[in-house]
C-alpha cells in the first residue's frame, strides 16, 4: 500500500513538474534551478493533498460533532487564506529565500572555523540502519523545540504581540493552525531551521515530519468534540487538549503564561508542568477581545494590527490587560 | 576431538549464502537517504539500504578497492565493496561532500561543497584536510588536467569556472561561463574543458590554457553531466530538461547525435561491453537502461527518490 502510494505520488510529482513547472520555468529562464523547483513542486502537491484530506475528513467531523455551532462562518475566511498561503508553499518559499542564505552562511562560517555540526547519527550510529526509529527521534526533538518556541511566544511580551493574532480567533477550526503573523512565521521557521541544522534532520525526514506535524496541528485546532481517551489524550495532542490552550482565561494566562503548549506530544507539557487534561470546553480567544479590542477580521488588517501592537504605544496596555 | 568440516562443504555453504546476482549497479537515492542495489542481469532492484543523508555522487578509489559514496548532509564518505555494495567503513568529518574527485596523480581528493560554497583539498592517502577555500556560489563538478597541476570546478550560481593550483592550494583564476555551469570534462588531449551549461542548451568548449571560449556545442536544454564512452574519442552529455543524451566527438568537437532518455537524465554509466547505457532519471524515481546501438529503451528500473549517482561494477573504461 505504502509502495503504491509512493509510486502514484511520484508519478504525479513527475508529471506536474515536467508538464507544468519546467515549461514555465524554461520560459522565464529559470530552468537552471530545476532541482529547487522539483522540491518546491513536491511541497506544493503535498499541500494540495493535505487540503483535500482536511476537507474530506475534518470538515465532515466538524459538521457532525462541533464543540461550537456558529450562525455565520465569516470569521473563518481569513484562516482559509492563511492555510492556502502556507500549505501551498507561498509563505514557506518566501521564508526559505529569506533564511536559507543566513543559515547556510552561518553553517559555512562554522566550517571555516573547523567545526562541522554533528548529526544525531554521529552520536547514535544505530539510527543509521533504522530509518523509522531515526524519524521518530527527529520528530520528538523537533517537537520539543517547538514546545519551547511556543512557550517563549507566550512568555516574551513582544513575541506575544505577534502570536496574539493566532489566538484572536474566536471561531477556532481546522483552518486556524496557519493563522499567524508573517513575521512570526519567519521567526518560527528560522527556529526550526536552526534546530534542524543542529541535529541534522535529513531531507526525507524533513518532508515527512512536516506532513505529520501539519496534519496533527490541523486536527488539534478543529472544532470537533472528540476525546482520544484517557491514555490517548496523553500520547497525542487532541482537539480537546489544544482547545484548552486557546481558552479565554486559561490557555494563555498565569505564571507560565498558559497551558498545553505542545504541538504533537503532550508529554512535554507533563514534563514541564504545563499540562491540563480538563474534560470541559471553553470559548476561545483573548480576554481583552471581550472588552472590544480589535485584532482584525481580514488578513491585511490582522497583519497591520500585529505590527502596530509590536511597535505601537498600546503594547504596555495590552500586557497590563493580559496580566489582569 | 576437533570438528573439521570438509572444504567442499564450506565452499558449497558460502555459495549458497552468496546472492544470486553476479554483477551489480549501485544507485544513490539522494532524496531518501538510501542506495539501491540492482542486479544488472535481471534489471531488478535486489536491495535498498540506508546509507546516509543526501548521497549525490560516488566513485571508486584510485586503487579500485572501494567505491566511495559521498553523503553531503551527513558530512562523511562511505566506503563500499564495489562487488556487493556492502559497507566497509565510514569516514566522518568530510564537510558537505557534494561532488568528489581524485587528481590523476592520486595525490589529491577535491571535494565541492555545493550548499556551503567551499572547495576542500584533502590529502588523498590520509584523507586529511589540507585547505578549505571559500568559493561562492555553489561549487558543483570537478575536473583535472593530466599533469595534476590544476583542479577545475564549476560554480553553478555565479556562472564561473575556477582553477585551483594544486601546488599552492589557491584559486589562480576564474572565468565566466553561461548560466548555471555544472558538469565539467577534460578532453583526452588535455587541451579543452567541456562545460555543461545547465541553465542553457549548450556545452562550452574552453581552451583552459588561454582561458578562452573556443565554441559552443548545441546539445539540449539543461546540458548537465558527462560520461566518456570508453573509446577514447566520444563523451556523452545528459540534457536534463530536454530529456536527451548527446554524443560529443572530442576530436572534432562536434555533437554527433542526440537521443531521447526520459525523466530528467542525470548521471550515466556504460556497461563493460559498451552495449548498454544506464541513466538515472532524476524526476522519475527510476533508472533507464538503453541499448546504445539502437538507442531504444531496454527497460526502466524503479528505485528511490531523486536518483542521482550511479555505478556499474562492470563498466566501460573511463576514457
Amino acid at each position: 500500500m505504502i509502495d503504491w502510494l509512493e509510486r502514484t505520488f511520484g508519478a504525479l510529482h513527475q508529471w506536474t513538474f515536467e508538464s507544468l513547472v519546467l515549461p514555465a520555468a524554461s520560459a522565464l529562464g529559470l530552468s537552471g534551478y530545476a532541482e529547487h523547483l522539483f522540491d518546491g513542486t513536491e511541497l506544493f502537491l503535498i499541500g494540495v493533498l493535505q487540503i483535500i484530506v482536511l476537507l474530506a475528513v475534518l470538515r465532515p467531523l466538524e459538521a457532525w460533532r462541533p464543540v461550537e455551532r456558529w450562525a455565520s462562518r465569516k470569521l473563518v475566511r481569513s484562516d482559509v487564506i492563511y492555510t492556502l498561503l502556507n500549505r501551498l508553499g507561498l509563505v514557506p518559499l518566501a521564508v526559505f529565500f529569506a533564511l536559507r542564505p543566513l543559515v547556510d552562511g552561518f553553517d559555512g562560517w562554522l566550517r571555516m572555523q573547523g567545526f562541522i555540526p554533528p548529526n544525531l547519527e554521529d552520536w547514535f550510529p544505530w539510527l543509521r540502519a533504522h530509518p523509522f526509529a531515526a524519524f521518530l527521534v527527529y520528530l520528538a526533538i523537533l517537537d520539543l523545540a517547538e514546545y519551547w518556541r511556543h512557550r517563549l511566544q507566550h512568555r516574551f511580551d513582544w513575541w506575544w504581540q505577534l502570536h496574539a493574532l493566532h489566538h484572536s480567533q474566536r471561531q477556532m477550526s481546522f483552518w486556524t493552525d496557519d493563522r499567524n503573523h508573517f513575521l512570526d512565521d519567519i521567526i518560527a521557521r528560522g527556529w526550526f531551521a536552526i534546530v534542524a541544522l543542529a541535529v541534522g534532520v535529513p531531507p526525507g525526514h524533513f518532508v515527512a515530519a512536516l506532513v505529520v506535524t501539519q496534519l496533527i496541528e490541523s486536527l488539534s485546532h478543529a472544532n470537533i468534540a472528540i476525546s482520544f481517551g484517557r491514555v490517548g489524550e496523553r500520547l497525542l495532542v487532541s482537539p480537546r487538549f489544544h482547545r484548552m490552550h486557546h481558552a479565554i482565561g486559561a490557555g494563555h494566562e498565569g505564571a507560565a503564561r498558559g497551558c498545553n503548549f505542545a504541538q504533537l506530544f503532550p508529554l512535554w507539557d507533563v514534563v514541564f508542568g504545563t499540562a491540563r487534561f480538563d474534560a470541559d470546553y471553553h470559548p476561545t480567544g483573548i480576554r481583552d477581545q471581550l472588552d472590544g479590542r480589535d485584532y482584525g477580521e481580514g488578513v491585511v488588517r490582522q497583519q497591520w494590527l500585529g505590527l502596530k501592537r509590536l511597535f505601537g504605544r498600546d503594547r504596555a496596555l495590552a500586557a497590563l490587560a493580559r496580566a489582569s | 576431538m576437533s570438528l573439521r568440516l570438509p572444504a567442499w562443504i564450506l565452499v558449497a555453504a558460502s555459495l549458497a549464502a552468496a546472492p544470486a546476482y553476479a554483477t551489480i549497479a549501485v544507485v544513490l537515492n539522494s532524496g531518501d537517504e538510501s542506495i539501491s542495489i540492482v542486479d544488472t542481469a535481471t534489471f531488478k532492484e535486489v536491495a535498498r539500504r540506508p546509507i546516509g543523508k543526501e548521497p549525490h555522487h560516488l566513485m571508486k578509489t584510485p586503487d579500485d578497492r572501494y567505491l566511495i559514496v559521498a553523503n553531503a548532509a551527513s558530512n562523511e564518505l562511505v566506503f563500499l565493496d564495489p562487488a556487493t555494495g556492502n559497507e566497509i567503513r565510514r569516514l566522518p568529518n568530510i564537510s558537505d561532500p557534494y561532488q568528489i574527485g581524485f587528481s590523476p596523480d592520486q595525490k589529491w581528493l577535491v571535494s565541492a561543497s555545493n550548499r556551503l560554497d567551499r572547495i576542500d583539498l584533502y590529502d588523498a592517502k590520509e584523507f586529511k584536510l589540507v585547505k578549505r577555500l571559500p568559493a561562492p556560489k555553489v561549487p558543483s563538478h570537478i575536473a583535472f588536467d593530466q599533469a595534476s597541476r590544476f583542479a577545475f570546478v564549476t560554480l553553478q550560481e555565479s556562472d564561473e569556472v575556477v582553477a585551483i593550483d594544486l601546488a599552492t592550494h589557491e584559486i589562480v583564476w576564474k572565468m565566466k561561463t553561461g548560466k548555471q555551469p555544472a558538469g565539467i570534462w577534460m578532453t583526452p588531449d588535455d587541451r579543452h574543458l567541456l562545460v555543461g551549461i545547465t541553465g542553457e542548451k549548450y556545452v562550452e568548449v574552453i581552451d583552459w590554457r588561454e582561458r578562452k571560449l573556443v565554441k559552443k556545442l548545441m546539445t539540449g536544454q539543461g546540458a548537465h553531466n558527462f560520461l566518456p564512452v570508453g573509446d577514447g574519442r566520444h563523451v556523452l552529455l545528459s540534457n536534463r530538461i530536454a530529456n536527451t543524451v548527446s554524443v560529443i566527438d572530442q576530436q572534432t568537437l562536434d555533437v554527433k547525435e542526440s537521443f531521447t532518455v526520459p525523466g530528467g537524465p542525470d548521471c550515466m554509466e556504460i556497461s563493460k561491453d559498451g552495449k548498454q547505457l544506464w541513466v538515472t532519471s532524476r524526476w522519475a524515481r527510476q533508472v533507464v537502461v538503453l541499448d546504445l546501438g539502437t538507442k531504444k529503451i531496454i527497460t526502466t528500473i524503479p528505485v528511490g527518490k531523486s536518483p542521482h549517482g550511479i555505478f556499474l561494477k562492470d563498466h566501460a573504461p573511463r576514457r
